[in-house]
């Protein structure tokens, strides 16, 4: 951890002459905040599938002189920066905090409605082992509607290390939809912290594609501030070699009258190691709260390991919630008719995988993406992923 | 065209079938009946390619060919068609996807180029009307909801599509109401080639009674003690099989 305190001091003139003056207001805070905290070992309980300090050990290069986008902010949007961010008590958020230079803000003024989502792509790409830390801002003010497509990927086999920090305001009555797709290599190690606040009969759907990563660690946190405030999360895995997914959600329900609504399945093949935590916390104050929280898991084989862990933790009396968890392999009988009727076991097998994953796809309210993701996870079962050149939302055409 | 010869099959250390022979010729059907757990569905799935069952002994050929040597897929490739006696369920797997699939893996196995989408509806249509199967069950998952009857059912109706050579019908009747065995048995009827076979396994007279069979075997402990005609199946059903253990 003395790597990143050390950059941060001895180059600090550097950073801070290549970002806004925003991201810079709240390094000091951030960085004696990551000195005292340190990276979390296994035992903190949100870190536990997860070796931190393992994955920010090794030595990776930081460009620290990337020329600053001129954007011109609204008072009103800069100021949320890092209000909603838990720079204080989460390591990797301070992380970012002291080092972020790449800051992408999205400001969606009160009653627009976006109709096509805005993509944010990012192609890793490096010669030498590279760490970049990205930052988000979304404010999206009362009554607007906008989607976010992100998308990670990493064509070559090069080590990286990147950390994203993403903060999103949802406005009263306003309806945001992220789609975060990762589809990078063994070579990637992934940290998402995305912190959302949803006001007053705001929506919020945030969908999590690992379709291919290396250590992939998101870190989903809702709060549902305003009454009658709705969120989705919906999440699928497929993970095989040795990658590592690691997805811990915490939903709060702070005001009366919200609804959540959790998914999330995995399908881990080969050595893969899956991680689920979803935390649902509901306040005193939030009566008729309805909350359901599901986590399932299909694993491919004996070596395959999935640790999930669904909580519920409510300390309002008049509430709706359920939660649970599964986790089976394939069915054997199912595999062995299907076989009796013609079809390959390799067939079979994705059939059952793709089975698996389409009560994810389903709930994707727009189509072209449900298509699109439903497209792409087909090829990643097929192992042809990457064949997949032509279509205008990779953005590899 | 199906020669089995001593077969001896165990699951789980515990020998199942104990020396059967059996021989269908072409456009041929043999009736199997027998008391429960005499291992009837043991050799169906012994034909079909079950994992779990091990054969400790004999031979199996079909058309000339080493049957036991072909994995369950290659066995459904060369015409064998097993309708199970508990259709499982595979939830998400919807049934239109999963016959395109089918069809196309047998294709593919002859060299054919794979079934277009309007041919496979036609097909899929005609079919379905041939066994009554109702549309919204062939737009589900594979058995996904399905009642026992509307299983049977539907087995009946992928072996419509898949056109076997060797239909093997295990307890097909039970389950299906009075109007749906006929159906469904007449459905298999005009399925039949003056080629094609069936092993048809089942505990009453009833459905016989619709799909006449030519022959007509007793499996008992792993082994088939008696053959006949279609006499035999009303012998049985009148009076049972206690009259056949105490002859052995
Ligand atoms: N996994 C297993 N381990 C041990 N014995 C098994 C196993 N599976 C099946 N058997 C046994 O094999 C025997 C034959 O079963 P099988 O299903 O072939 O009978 P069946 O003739 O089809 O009976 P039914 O008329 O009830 O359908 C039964 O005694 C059954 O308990
Ligand atoms: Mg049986």
């Amino acid at each position: 951890m003395n790597q990143y305190i050390e950059l941060f001091q001895n180059h600090r003139e550097l950073i801070e002459g290549h970002s806004l003056p925003l991201q810079n207001s709240l390094r000091e805070t951030a960085a004696k905040a990551f000195s005292r905290l340190g990276f979390p070992s296994k035992r903190v309980e949100r870190y536990k599938y997860t070796d931190v300090p393992a994955v920010f050990a090794p030595e990776y290069g930081v460009k620290l002189d990337e020329p600053v986008k001129n954007q011109q902010i609204p008072d009103s949007v800069a100021r949320r920066y890092g209000t909603l961010a838990d720079v204080e008590g989460d390591a990797v958020t301070a992380l970012n905090t002291m080092l972020s230079q790449e800051l992408t803000v999205i400001h969606i003024p009160a009653g627009e409605h976006r109709q096509q989502p805005i993509r944010l792509t990012r192609q890793l790409h490096s010669t030498v082992p590279l760490m970049q830390n990205r930052r988000l801002l979304v404010v999206v003010e009362d009554g607007a509607e906008v989607s976010l497509l992100m998308s990670d990927q990493a064509d070559e086999e090069q080590d990286f290390l990147t950390t994203q920090v993403t903060e999103i305001f949802v406005g009263k009555g306003a309806s945001v939809e992220v789609y975060d797709i990762e589809r990078t290599n063994a070579h990637c190690h992934r940290f998402h912290q995305l912190y959302a606040d949803v006001s007053e009969g705001g929506r919020f759907l945030h969908t999590s594609f690992t379709l291919t990563c290396g250590l992939t660690r998101n870190t989903t946190n809702v709060r549902l501030s305003g009454k009658g405030a709705n969120a989705e999360l919906l999440g699928a895995a497929i993970i095989d070699g040795q990658q590592h997914c690691d997805n811990n959600t915490l939903i709060e329900h702070i005001s009366p009258g919200c609804t959540s609504n959790e998914l999330y399945k995995y399908v881990a093949d080969e050595h893969a190691i899956g991680a689920f935590a979803g935390r649902v916390l509901v306040h005193k104050d939030a009566q008729q709260t309805e909350s359901h929280e599901t986590n399932s898991n299909l694993l491919c084989t004996p070596w395959a390991r999935i640790y999930t862990q669904p909580i519920l933790e409510i300390y309002a009396d008049d509430v709706q919630c359920s939660h649970g968890s599964t986790v089976g392999q394939m069915n054997d009988a199912a595999l062995f008719y299907m076989q009796q009727r013609g079809l390959g076991a390799d067939e079979a097998r994705l059939l059952l995988k793709q089975a698996f994953t389409a009560e994810v796809l389903q709930r994707i309210p727009f189509e072209p993406l449900r298509d699109w993701l439903r497209n792409l996870s087909n090829l990643r079962f097929q192992g042809d992923l990457n064949h997949c050149r032509t279509c205008q939302l990779c953005g590899k055409s | 065209m199906l020669e089995i010869k001593n077969l001896h099959a165990t699951i789980g250390g515990k020998e199942i079938l104990k020396g059967i022979n059996l021989t269908v010729k072409p456009g041929e059907i043999h009736a199997l009946m027998g008391l429960n757990g005499a291992g009837k569905s043991t050799l169906s799935y012994v034909l079909a390619g079950h994992p779990a069952y091990t054969v400790t002994e004999g031979s199996v050929t079909y058309h000339g060919k080493d049957l036991l040597a072909m994995s369950p897929d290659q066995r459904a490739h060369e015409g064998i068609f097993l309708s199970f006696q508990q259709p499982v369920e595979i939830p998400g797997v919807m049934m239109y996807n999963f016959m395109r699939a089918a069809i196309n893996a047998k294709r593919k196995a002859s060299g054919q180029e794979p079934i277009g989408a309007t041919e496979f509806r036609t097909l899929m249509q005609e079919k379905r009307k041939l066994v009554g199967l109702d549309s919204h069950l062939a737009n589900r998952g594979v058995n996904e909801g399905f009642s026992g009857g509307e299983r049977k059912r539907n087995e009946i109706f992928q072996m419509a599509m898949l056109e076997p050579t060797l239909a093997i019908l295990d307890e097909t009747d039970s389950g299906l109401d009075v109007d749906a065995l006929r159906i469904v048995a007449e459905g298999f009827n005009r399925l039949r080639q003056a080629d094609t076979s069936a092993i048809v396994i089942t505990h009453y007279q009833r459905l016989l009674d619709y799909i006449r069979p030519d022959i007509v075997h007793i499996l008992i402990d792993g082994r088939i003690v008696k053959t006949g005609g279609p006499e035999l199946a009303s012998e049985i059903e009148e009076r049972g099989f206690d009259w056949i253990k105490e002859s052995l």
